[in-house]
């Protein structure tokens, strides 16, 4: 659901990069979870977690948004929630428990009416701001109206595209009348009028654009300088705009009404702008102050990964996690020779998968994709094969498709893909494909561009051209966030960012996903995803190359390390320094 | 320099009759001078015979061994110093297993051919606008010397990542490495040529030859270009290395050569995060770069010293204050 260019732009880059920044992921103990999907732990210190001490982040990108309003996150990201409590958040456990929806302010996940197209939901009680003043649900009805505001740009695109006049509503600076769609009858109840029916919204509600915001407090643009804390945590510092921040705990926060965040550490200070490799290199070292940090953006490369393998002490203190996220090759269709079926399966058929896992870092870092659902259940996974590669593909087979499509002598094709070094649509990936299709007589030409122009051409509807690098991640571990964008064909742009690559407008898809949207059981919605994907993927509109595994360091005093599912990153409000 | 007056000889230092031979005698007496010139004599070769000795090892540089590196370890070589075998006796590069020797010899190709194409270009465009300034009208020479003024004061990598950016992906990359370095990079040569222009003109040799009647064009021709050589061929010496430096920048950035094709600093830029877990990966060719720019400056150097007058001359005295005024 992304119409805006502006908004929409942000969805598939935040979906990475905020949802790791500010994302979380955990790691709890030696047990294994078990499930693929699950997630492994690094130990950390030994005892159990204790109140007290500094927590340190050490992070690359600084927080420059902070402000409920602009910030793109996943369940509410990391470092934020700490901060701000929405109406539902996400279950703070490791591995597949971790990817479900939980009650945060809220007394429960919400009461849809039949078709789910009303949404209520009623505050906990003794809810306070950290000035003490109760928090109400015209609070929260405040914080979301504000998303609206053209200077707060930012959010994910959902609230505008779902709520009952969300399209035309311009924020509350320039609307005094406010949004008629959401209701607050009390000062317990907020009411949400949808469009048409969406049983995901649960998932949605935990974004911070569901944080309350105290109409007397708020400054506008400068409200992230001094955001208002409903969680356990105050703002105390922000500098050079969130190169450092220190929190500190928020008394007025009463953990009989937060079962989610754990908040053991007395105070955080969030240290940003660092190098990557001087990141791991002191979490590694872990000496003074490093010892109790964590880092909420940075990952283990394979290099790194490669010199951590020898050392036992520092491998136990890796997290790993994994965060619903597919890269692929996207073809359209609308480009000779992809338009041929057969040249598209061909391409299916003679990627070598383990040379793109290689080139993404490893089998420690990504997995073999061949669905394009992320493999968790939540996604509702389906396993599917329709063109089995193998490990190091066929090319055999691809070469005897490209003669039914009219091609025996090969063909020549050109692979967009960036030049960042980002190892997921960057040119070690890119060249891998190449290598791979060389085997069966497609020649690929590589045509690598730096990632804004990337980006401007792989989501126009007019200039994409037929073949090239994409990649998608979760807003929430659902399938509708993963498919429809992708493939409903109403969600075509045509004069914006456009992530339906394939241009797929099939009257079934459509029509399947507006029945799954009408559905409340998650369970239930999850397998007819799964089911939707594997059909999908018959026409061969894509080929998944891999889902990405997130390994990060801790430093050595580092307890109670939680990796969900969900983010697949530690979660900063379960971490404990004592 | 086919029939050079001897007028010139005394100031310029090298009778140009010879020239060529004379500097080469000079050249064979410094040792340095002389493995420099080995060294690069056998890079070049090995770069122009690279896919013979790459059939030799048997090896392709674009050929991916997935077996060979250890997925599980983030793509580290199995083996030791990055997976040397006797089918790949330099190893192979982290991730894909591509052979490095192979990779090495193709690279040298991109990183030589860039390098001295691109000094190439700024030895021409440099001279010719050097002489336009040093002999054209105040009004030449001031523009000239203002645009090469702006050009030194340009950031040359800046504008070289803007230009190779902006042209299409189909252009020949080493072709437009080599055009966009020389392009911007002729200011020195320019300066150089224009200063001793400007020093020459004045002496008797070249003033006796525009009294007897030669034009402008054909004493710069004639007396003027002879007598340039020595700087010339001296600051384009030391200009190969800085430009393979620029060349290996660029790569390194991700606007150079286009993947699959190896260059030195494209190589280098994949390998810096490995300098831990797989040293022989980044030392390759960072030491070959190493190798290759000691040993273009220590022939520029020593070509310099050669070429100058005062080596020249055994007769010393007097030479000193006329070359340096």
């Amino acid at each position: 659901m992304r119409q805006s260019s502006v908004i929409s732009r942000r969805v598939a880059a935040a979906a990475v990069s905020l949802v790791l920044a500010t994302g979380a992921a955990a790691c709890a103990g030696p047990e294994d979870t078990g499930a693929k999907g699950g997630a492994s732990a690094g130990k950390g210190a030994a005892g159990g977690p204790q109140k007290g001490g500094t927590l340190t982040v050490l992070n690359s990108e600084a927080q420059t948004d902070f402000d409920p309003a602009r910030l793109y996150t996943s369940g509410g990201g990391n470092v934020p929630s700490l901060v701000f409590r929405t109406l539902t958040t996400r279950n703070r456990e490791a591995g597949a428990a971790g990817s479900k929806v939980v009650p945060d302010l809220a007394t429960d996940l919400g009461r849809p009416n039949k078709d789910a197209t009303e949404w209520t939901y009623t505050l906990k009680e003794g809810l306070k701001f950290e000035d003490g003043t109760p928090i109400t649900s015209a609070d929260v009805k405040y914080g979301i109206e504000r998303s609206f505001a053209a200077e707060l740009s930012g959010g994910a695109p959902y609230l505008r595209d779902w709520l009952v006049g969300g399209d035309t509503y311009e924020g509350p600076y320039k609307d005094k009348k406010g949004l008629a769609s959401v209701v607050t009858p009390d000062d317990r109840t907020i009411v949400f009028k949808l469009k048409k029916p969406e049983g995901e919204f649960p998932f949605v509600a935990t974004q911070t654009q569901f944080a309350p915001v105290p109409r007397a407090k708020d400054t506008g643009a400068k409200y992230e300088e001094h955001p208002v804390s409903s969680g356990p945590y105050k703002v105390v510092k922000n500098e050079n705009d969130g190169e450092r921040l220190v929190l500190e705990r928020n008394e007025h926060w009463d953990p009989k009404t937060d079962e989610e965040r754990k908040a053991y550490p007395d105070r955080i200070d969030v240290k940003a702008g660092l190098d990557e490799a001087v990141i791991n290199q002191r979490l590694a070292t872990s000496s003074r102050s490093d010892a109790a940090a964590v880092t909420t953006d940075t990952n283990l490369g394979p290099a790194e990964l490669a010199q951590i393998g020898s050392d036992k002490a520092l491998a136990a203190r890796v997290g790993t996690g994994r965060f619903g996220f597919t890269n692929y090759i996207a073809f359209n269709p609308k480009v000779k020779p992809f338009d041929n079926p057969k040249v598209r399966q061909a391409i299916s058929y003679a990627v070598n998968r383990t040379s793109v896992v290689n080139a993404a870092g490893g089998s420690a870092l990504a997995e073999p994709a061949t669905t394009f659902l992320p493999e968790q259940k939540s996604f509702g996974f389906t396993p599917y094969d329709h063109f089995p590669a193998g490990k190091t593909g066929d090319p055999e087979k691809a070469k005897a498709l490209l003669k039914e499509a009219g091609f025996p002598n090969g063909l020549t094709v050109t692979l967009l893909h960036s030049t960042a070094q980002n190892r997921t649509t960057s040119p070690e990936i890119a060249t891998a494909v190449q290598e791979a299709l060389g085997k069966a007589g497609i020649t690929v030409k590589l045509d690598g561009q730096e990632p804004n122009s990337f980006n401007e051409k792989r989501w126009s509807v007019k200039d994409a051209p037929g073949f090239f690098l994409s990649r998608w991640g979760a807003d929430w571990p659902a399938g509708g966030p993963f498919l429809a964008p992708i493939f409903d064909g109403r969600q075509i742009v045509t004069n914006g960012s456009n992530y339906n690559h394939a241009q797929l407008n099939d009257p079934a898809v459509n029509k399947e996903i507006d029945e799954i949207n009408k559905l409340t059981d998650l369970q239930a919605a999850a397998v007819r995803w799964g089911a939707l994907d594997k059909k999908i993927g018959a026409q061969a509109l894509d080929v998944p190359l891999f889902h990405p595994v997130y390994k990060r360091l801790v430093g050595k005093d580092i307890k109670n390390v939680v990796i969900s599912d969900w983010t697949g990153v530690l979660d900063i409000s379960q971490v404990s320094v004592k | 320099m086919t029939a050079p007056t001897d007028t010139s000889a005394p100031v310029a230092g090298i009778p140009a009759t010879g020239a060529a031979r004379q500097l080469l005698r000079r050249l064979r007496g410094r040792p340095a001078a002389v493995v420099s010139a080995g060294v690069l004599l056998l890079l070049v070769l090995l770069a122009l015979a690279a896919p013979l000795f790459a059939a030799l090892e048997g090896q392709d540089p674009y050929a991916y061994h997935d077996d060979l590196v250890d997925s599980a370890r983030g793509g580290v070589p199995y083996g030791s110093f990055g997976g040397v075998s006797a089918d790949h006796w330099l190893g192979v590069e982290p991730g894909t297993g591509r052979d490095l020797f192979a990779r090495l010899l193709h690279g040298a190709r991109v990183s030589l051919l860039v390098a001295v194409g691109a000094t190439a270009v700024q030895v021409l465009i440099g001279v010719l606008v050097g002489l336009a300034a040093g002999l054209g009208s105040r009004w030449a020479d001031g523009i000239l010397s203002r645009i090469t003024d702006v050009l030194v004061a340009l950031p040359m990598l800046v504008l070289a990542i803007a230009l190779t950016a902006v042209v299409p992906r189909d252009f020949p990359r080493p072709l437009l490495l080599i055009l966009v370095i020389g392009l911007l990079g002729w200011a020195g040569t320019s300066r150089i040529v224009r200063a001793q222009t400007l020093t020459l003109k004045s002496l008797d040799f070249v003033a006796a030859s525009r009294l007897a009647g030669s034009g402008r064009w054909r004493t710069a021709r004639r007396e003027l270009l002879p007598a340039l050589a020595a700087p010339v061929i001296t600051y384009a010496a030391i200009s190969v290395p800085t430009n393979m430096v620029v060349e290996a920048a660029l790569s390194f950035l991700g606007v150079g050569v286009t993947p699959p094709t190896p260059s030195w600093g494209q190589m280098l830029s994949t390998a810096q995060t490995w300098f831990r877990a797989d040293p022989a990966y980044v030392l390759l060719p960072a030491g070959l770069l190493f190798v290759t720019v000691l040993a273009f400056t220590v022939l520029g150097d020593a070509v310099r010293t050669a070429l100058d007058p005062r080596e020249a001359s055994r007769l010393r005295v007097g030479t000193r204050k006329e070359t340096s005024r």
